[in-house]
């Protein structure tokens, strides 16, 4: 009896997980309707014969989908079965591909649409009379706890399993060159980012990718038997738990940051990046975008966000920037090189301020500044292996006018450091400087228009080959002032003052009436 | 029987509160369409105004009105009433006023015309254009040779997923891929109140000379938009402009319609 009853449980419990891992039902749908939605939606990137080369191709990272191979990143059956669900299909045009520039369809076709899309795109893999024989085992998920994420803390690491690419911190920094099976290069998934998951960062997703691998990439199968390092179905669980953890908390972008808020701190300012005095500033992280604005255009970045701590104090102010970085680039060091695509050159960092506080709307243009209106740059390079990180001041009036100082650092300080696939790096000037003609004079609770530029040296990102961001703003954080307390005192007395003098009047009849 | 009736007094405090929650239910929840908070304190300002004149209208209205405020400060059972209200409005008020001198850290507000009226003449593609009789030199054969005319639209399509969806996004809904890193934010082309509104010569002007081509009630210094006679043909500008309109199923406007 009780073994019965033990199996219906089972049976129940494994119809609730199917359903959970199935949200949409497969639907027929018609594929000639589905290849004129192609035509007009989709032939743009992924191309005439549906092989990824459309005309935007070679300007896209990740490059678009060839549906001729018949592998999809995102997939729900077996390891061992090439072929994805319906439903898998589905998602991908319904939800698009987060951190790529394909982007979900929910809102411009009906569901309707997207199956016959789906219908269609499997007839250019021959996939049409094709159904999945296995589907993905989710055995019973595993909740996350302290115990399960230090469980998977342990597994990600042990004999290098997950951190042999994805690095000791999970920042995909681990040096390796990986490709796809067409040859082209890939990059390992940064899991402290969970905004750039393809699928998405919730653990039944992730559970899905351990087990059945990235299929056209070397992302393998944990699920596979056959695999030195396979592991079992509560093991996944573990992991996936694991990786969510490793989300990067405070340093996501957040569009309603846009201040960097720079904190009035007594006595000297940290010199050592990792100062626990920085923990004081509140960061901010800016997205960064290639720029594909002025000549030579760039279209394949590798970084993509950068967080900002400002600290000042009564003479000097600094600022922590930290990015990550899979490579630390240093031009003349072989395994660098062995690492980086070539033509290789320094990672950097630069800062961008107008030379004058802008008083009214009127700023410097955000691309290195204008004739009329110049900027001051802050560049932080990463050094060789025969010159150290060094930081220069260059003045700029546009993209191709930017000059450096005759003294070199117009005297700005700088230390830095890189680890697990991160930047620090700190830019320290005076508050105030003698020449208020090149310099920009930092003014307490004024706001200050603040941009920001980086390359990685590893993905040939040299001059113009770059990534930006738009203008933003730094405060001096004000010192307290009395003010703000003066006057609501002051209000406070005075409508006190104007009621007693209304009840008075009220009191005497005759008067007030 | 009497039937029970709101004081007038409250009537007067619920009117306004009422047609605020409503306005922001509607367009904030329902339509998901945010209102500028200045439009918003300009709507309010006549919602309050119009209540006012509403209820001092007659002379009766009036002293029902003002009634139980006189009542406070003149019935000596309201005694104790009046002394809590005098001190909490003058505490209330102060507070008020100091957080409104407390400096915030929000960003200046950056104010800026979106679709700046053009110039009569604009110089693109080392020569100069006149923006009041410009057409794009391909829309007549929609009607006149609509085989070529999709061609056009084709090399249009190219053009665009080459250079514009990075920021203006593959569904032209202006959230390409680095949008997000933008501001101001790519223009919506499927939004009724951008192309739509505009001459395919605006467009012309827009593309051809990009951001720092604006005038400066538009801000130019922010435009992350490109100079891009730098880098298009003028053949394939206006191939782009017809794609589009195409894409979005929006007619340009024309001097002929109106």
């Amino acid at each position: 009896m009780r073994g019965v009853a033990m199996k219906l449980i089972l049976a129940a419990a494994l119809v609730v997980v199917c359903g959970l891992a199935a949200p949409v039902q497969a639907k027929p749908g018609n594929a000639e309707n589905g290849e004129k939605i192609y035509e007009k939606r989709c032939l743009g990137c992924h191309g005439e014969e549906g092989d990824g080369l459309g005309p935007a191709a070679e300007y896209l990272i990740p490059p678009p989908r060839d549906f001729t191979l018949g592998l999809y990143k995102i997939k729900t059956t077996a390891f061992d079965d090439d072929i994805p669900n319906d439903d898998d299909l589905f998602r991908m045009i319904r939800d698009g591909m987060p951190g790529t520039a394909m982007p979900g369809w929910s809102d411009m076709l009906s569901e309707q649409e997207i199956w016959d899309l789906v219908a269609h795109l499997k007839i250019y893999a021959g996939l049409e009379e094709e159904t999945p024989s296995k589907q993905l085992d989710y055995g019973s998920q595993v909740a996350t706890s302290e115990d399960s994420v230090e469980k998977g803390r342990k597994l990600f690491h042990d004999g290098d399993r997950c951190s042999e690419c994805h690095g000791a911190e999970g920042k995909g920094d681990a040096i390796k060159k990986l490709k796809n099976d067409n040859g082209d290069r890939t990059w390992p998934r940064n899991l402290t980012k969970p905004w750039t998951y393809r699928a998405s960062s919730d653990p039944k997703d992730i559970y899905a990718r351990i087990s059945v691998g990235i299929p056209n990439t070397q992302m393998p199968s944990f699920a596979d038997p056959k695999s030195k390092k396979k592991l079992s179905v509560e093991e996944r669980w573990h992991i996936a738990n694991y990786v969510v953890a490793l989300t990067k908390k405070g340093l996501e972008v957040r569009p309603e940051n846009t201040v960097v808020k720079a904190k009035r701190i007594d006595g000297e300012i940290p010199a050592a990046i990792d100062d626990q005095a920085w923990l004081q500033s509140e960061p901010v992280t800016f997205m960064l975008v290639p720029q594909i604005i002025a000549k030579d255009r760039f279209f394949t970045p590798a970084n993509d966000t950068i967080s900002v701590r400002a600290l000042y104090n009564e003479r000097d102010i600094a600022f922590l920037l930290e990015w990550d970085d899979r490579t630390k680039s240093i031009p003349g060091d072989a395994k660098a090189e062995s690492i980086a695509d070539p033509e290789m050159g320094q990672d950097a960092v630069m800062m961008q301020f107008p030379v004058t506080i802008p008083l009214g709307a009127e700023k410097p243009y955000f691309l290195k500044g204008d004739a009329g209106h110049p900027v001051n740059l802050w560049h932080w390079t990463s050094g060789t292996t025969e010159a150290e990180a060094a930081v220069a001041m260059l003045d700029g009036l546009g993209m191709a006018q930017q000059t450096p100082r005759e003294d070199g650092g117009g005297g700005l300080t700088t230390g830095s450091g890189y680890q697990d696939g991160t930047w620090r790096v700190i830019m320290k000037r005076s508050l105030t400087t003698d020449d208020a003609e090149n310099d920009l004079q930092f003014e307490e609770g004024r706001f200050i228009p603040i941009a920001f530029a980086n390359w990685d040296g590893s993905n040939s990102e040299i001059d113009s080959r770059q990534t930006i961001t738009t203008w933003y703003w730094l405060q001096l954080e004000p010192s307290a002032s009395a003010e703000p307390y003066i006057s609501g005192i002051v209000v406070a007395l005075l409508v006190f003052g104007a009621l007693v003098w209304w009840a008075r009047g009220a009191a005497r009849p005759g008067e007030a009436a | 029987m009497k039937a029970f009736r709101i004081p007038r007094l409250l009537q007067f405090v619920l009117v306004p509160v009422v047609v605020y929650a409503v306005t922001r239910l509607i367009f904030d929840v329902l339509l998901g369409q945010l209102i500028p908070a200045s439009l918003m304190t300009m709507y309010m300002f006549f919602v309050l105004a119009g209540t006012f004149m509403a209820f001092t209208f007659t002379e009766d209205g009036t002293r029902e009105l003002v009634a139980p405020i006189k009542a406070l400060v003149e019935d000596p059972s309201r005694k104790w009433l009046r002394n809590v209200v005098f001190v909490v409005l003058p505490l209330a008020l102060g507070f008020y006023t100091y957080q409104l001198r407390t400096p915030k850290p929000e960003a200046p507000l950056e104010l800026r015309s979106i679709h700046p009226a053009p110039p009569s003449t604009v110089k693109a593609y080392d020569k100069r254009f006149n923006l009041l009789t410009l057409e794009n030199p391909y829309r007549k054969l929609q009607k006149e040779d609509p085989e070529a005319f999709a061609e056009m639209v084709a090399a249009g399509a190219a053009v665009y997923i080459e250079n514009c969806q990075y920021c203006h996004g593959d569904k032209l809904d202006g959230r390409g891929p680095y949008a997000q890193g933008l501001n101001p934010v790519p223009a919506n082309f499927q939004d009724v109140g951008t192309i739509a509104q505009l001459q395919e010569s605006y467009l012309f002007w827009r593309i051809a000379t990009g951001g720092p081509g604006l005038p400066k009630e538009a801000a130019p210094w922010i435009s992350s938009m490109p100079i891009w006679q730098d880098f298009l043909s003028e053949e394939e500008t206006w191939q782009v402009i017809l794609y589009l309109y195409d894409y979005t199923g929006h007619a340009p406007r024309s001097w002929e319609h109106e």
